[in-house]
């Protein structure tokens, strides 16, 4: 195992800020989610305590926000914190700097969460706060992303080639999807219809082209090492990155239905979404050899259980897009409940269980802990898996019979909030389990960093490497 | 694949989202202008007023758009139309004076696109802000009351008042930022006839 240097102790505090935030802002985005959809399962509750910053206009983007921004996005960049200088072999330099840097972007999400509660969103899509939160994000990224490209561009031939593209891709698609989506929609540079154009854009970069990359770099990394086996095809990987990166800005248009998209930009929103439905099927055949066979060890190995239902929700979350990009589809479903299903399955399925496997994989090796054999690990994973499950599924079949009625002039739409009732009390539960999976992995989180269980040897991703041939965590790359 | 290489392959990916959308976007809708129409010589969509601009930006911070759409489509493969909220399909020419420019995620309640059409009445978007279930009872729209301010009435009520019961001789009075949003609502209609989308 390598031996953590001083200055990737440095490099640890970074990390550790931007994990405490992103587990802490992730039980706060799902106790206010419940409450949101508390108000529009009993809307009589608005009647009875009208407060403006708890009414579900405000909390509804604002949940949104904490778990892209807080959650999944703080998550990401601690867990490639730990993750890059002990791949590359290569500490990072001022610490201070990056711990720093993880501090705003802390703080960009408190005072993003401070201004949709108070003053509520500004409406853009991906980007509900002000310009300020926006610079302070950027100059947090700024910081952040310079450590980790140093640690790249040094190893870049030491170790698999796959998870260096992601990053790399993920790395330069965030500031520029970031910055000019915040020059055009908040500068007036864009005119009327162009500004939605923008927003789906930025919408796209941020999910498709900055989180799903990040997601894909802790797959192609740590997957092989917690099971052992080298992933396959090269070229097949390489295609895949090719039109993940070329296709993933392009999705967003599908979105749209009519209205101010141009429609060639809905064709090609389309057409994208279809041929990157190739591209997942591609990165699908090159991870799934990797876990066959390989059921009981998920069972031993927490890690390696989150990665599996992590992989298979990448499948099923693109699956599900290229499904609702399909004409007849979209038609029907645009301006429904299919949006926050694709939500619930990008980020509760598929990010979400990417970043706990990360974090399980990673911390030990990083604060020289093992999980401690606990039941919070059990109802960490079941919780959140079946929370997930019922969210995606609940919201998706709201979103079809929505879609169906409204298409139907006959219904009236007090009739449609009715039927979407019984489905919205499935999605209740699934965000309660969801929350109980969430306040289960805190706990055990928050007292392992505190050392409150007893040592346990560190059973992780790193002693796992010595295992695979050629692989950069190997010791013959040392 | 040397470093550069794969850096160089990322640029050109994403300057192809980029330049695509945004670019070849500008050029389509981005340069579009209004339209005189010679019978009444009013631009086409008419320029909202200033207020209705703030309006757009009260709209977007309650959380409107979580639950209401500002585009209506059709006339094939979509009832938007039959229902009556418009009397056209919304083009990209429609949005030409919104700033922000939105079209929401959802359609929990109605589309919004025309709602100045089909509620002209001030007093009745007052009073769906303040009380949506006073107009319809079945409505799962959440009251707004912080929009209100409570004053005492004096002599007389005045106009603007909303006509609902109060206690200790108050009257409900709508705060600016039911005003601007009340203006922005009503500067939402398309009952103007566009080259690309002529009114039936």
């Amino acid at each position: 195992m390598n031996s953590p240097t001083p200055s990737v102790c440095k490099a640890n505090s970074s990390a550790g800020i931007l994990l405490i935030g992103s587990v802490s802002w992730a039980l706060l985005g799902a106790g206010l989610q419940v409450l949101a959809t508390i108000q529009l399962l009993v809307p009589s509750l608005a009647y009875l305590l009208p407060i403006p910053w708890i009414g579900y206009g405000h909390l509804a983007p604002l949940v949104s926000f904490l778990f892209t921004y807080g959650w999944i996005s703080s998550g990401f960049l601690g867990v490639l914190l730990i993750l890059i200088p002990r791949i590359s072999g290569i500490p990072f330099r001022y610490g201070r700097l990056l711990t720093s840097a993880a501090i705003l972007w802390q703080f960009a999400v408190l005072v993003g969460l401070a201004e949709i509660l108070w003053n509520g969103s500004t409406g853009l899509l991906s980007l509900p706060f002000s310009r300020s939160v926006s610079v302070l994000f950027f100059i947090s990224f700024l910081i952040l992303g310079t450590g980790l490209t140093r640690g790249l561009g040094r190893s870049w031939k030491s170790g698999p080639l796959l998870p260096r593209l992601y990053l790399l891709g993920g790395l330069i698609a965030f500031p520029l999807g970031l910055g000019t989506a915040e020059l055009l929609l908040r500068g007036s540079l864009a005119p009327g219809a162009l500004q939605i154009i923008m927003q789906f854009a930025w919408h796209s970069f941020l999910h498709h082209l900055w989180l799903t990359p990040l997601a894909l770099v802790l797959l192609f990394q740590l997957l092989p090492a917690l099971t052992g086996r080298a992933a396959g095809s090269l070229s097949l990987g390489i295609l895949s990155w090719v039109a993940t990166i070329t296709l993933g800005g392009w999705i967003g248009n599908s979105l749209a239905s009519e209205g101010p998209m141009p429609s060639w930009l809905q064709s090609a929103g389309v057409v994208a979404t279809l041929l990157l439905g190739v591209a997942v099927l591609g990165n699908t055949l090159l991870f799934k050899p990797l876990l066959e066979g390989k059921w009981e060890e998920c069972r031993r190995q927490v890690a390696l259980r989150f990665f599996a239902v992590g992989f298979w929700s990448y499948f099923a979350s693109y699956a599900w897009i290229t499904f609702l990009a399909l004409p007849g589809v979209r038609q029907t479903t645009t301006f429904t409940m299919v949006g926050q299903a694709t939500q619930a399955l990008l980020l509760f399925s598929f990010y979400g269980n990417v970043l706990a496997g990360a974090i399980y994989a990673l911390l030990p090796a990083s604060r020289s802990m093992g999980w401690p054999s606990h039941p919070a690990l059990a109802y960490h994973f079941w919780f959140t898996t079946l929370g997930a499950a019922l969210l995606a599924s609940a919201y998706a079949l709201a979103g079809i019979f929505q879609g169906l009625a409204l298409n139907d002039p006959g219904v009236p739409m007090s009739t449609i909030s009715s039927y979407l009732r019984p489905f919205l009390v499935i999605v209740l539960a699934g965000q309660l389990f969801w929350w109980i999976g969430q306040l289960a992995f805190s706990s055990i989180f928050f007292a392992s960093l505190l050392k409150l269980f007893p040592s346990v040897a560190p059973v992780a991703v790193f002693p796992a490497n010595r295992d695979i041939p050629n692989h950069p965590l190997h010791p013959a790359h040392h | 694949m040397k470093s550069s290489q794969a850096l160089v392959l990322v640029f050109l990916a994403l300057l192809f989202a980029w330049a695509g959308q945004v670019a070849l976007g500008f050029f389509q809708v981005g340069r579009l202008e209004p339209i005189l129409n010679e019978e009444t010589n009013y631009p086409a969509p008419p320029t909202p007023s200033g207020l209705a601009q703030t309006g757009a930006r009260v709209f977007a911070s309650q959380g409107c758009l979580e639950c209401h759409s500002l585009s209506v489509r059709g006339p094939s493969g979509s009832a938007d139309l039959t229902r009556g909220w418009g009397p056209r399909r919304t083009v990209p020419r429609d949005y030409l004076f919104r700033e922000p420019a939105l079209i929401g995620l959802s359609r929990i309640g109605s589309d919004l696109s025309n709602v100045g059409l089909r509620v002209p009445e001030s007093k009745d978007l007052l009073m769906h802000l303040y009380n949506p279930r006073q107009r319809n009872p079945n409505s799962t729209c959440p009251p707004h009351p912080w929009l209100f301010d409570s004053s005492l009435a004096g002599p007389s009520i005045e106009n603007e008042a909303l006509s609902v019961p109060t206690r200790d001789w108050k009257q409900l009075l709508p705060s600016y930022e039911a005003k601007a949003l009340v203006a922005y609502l009503q500067s939402l209609r398309t009952d103007y006839a566009l080259p690309e989308a002529p009114l039936k």
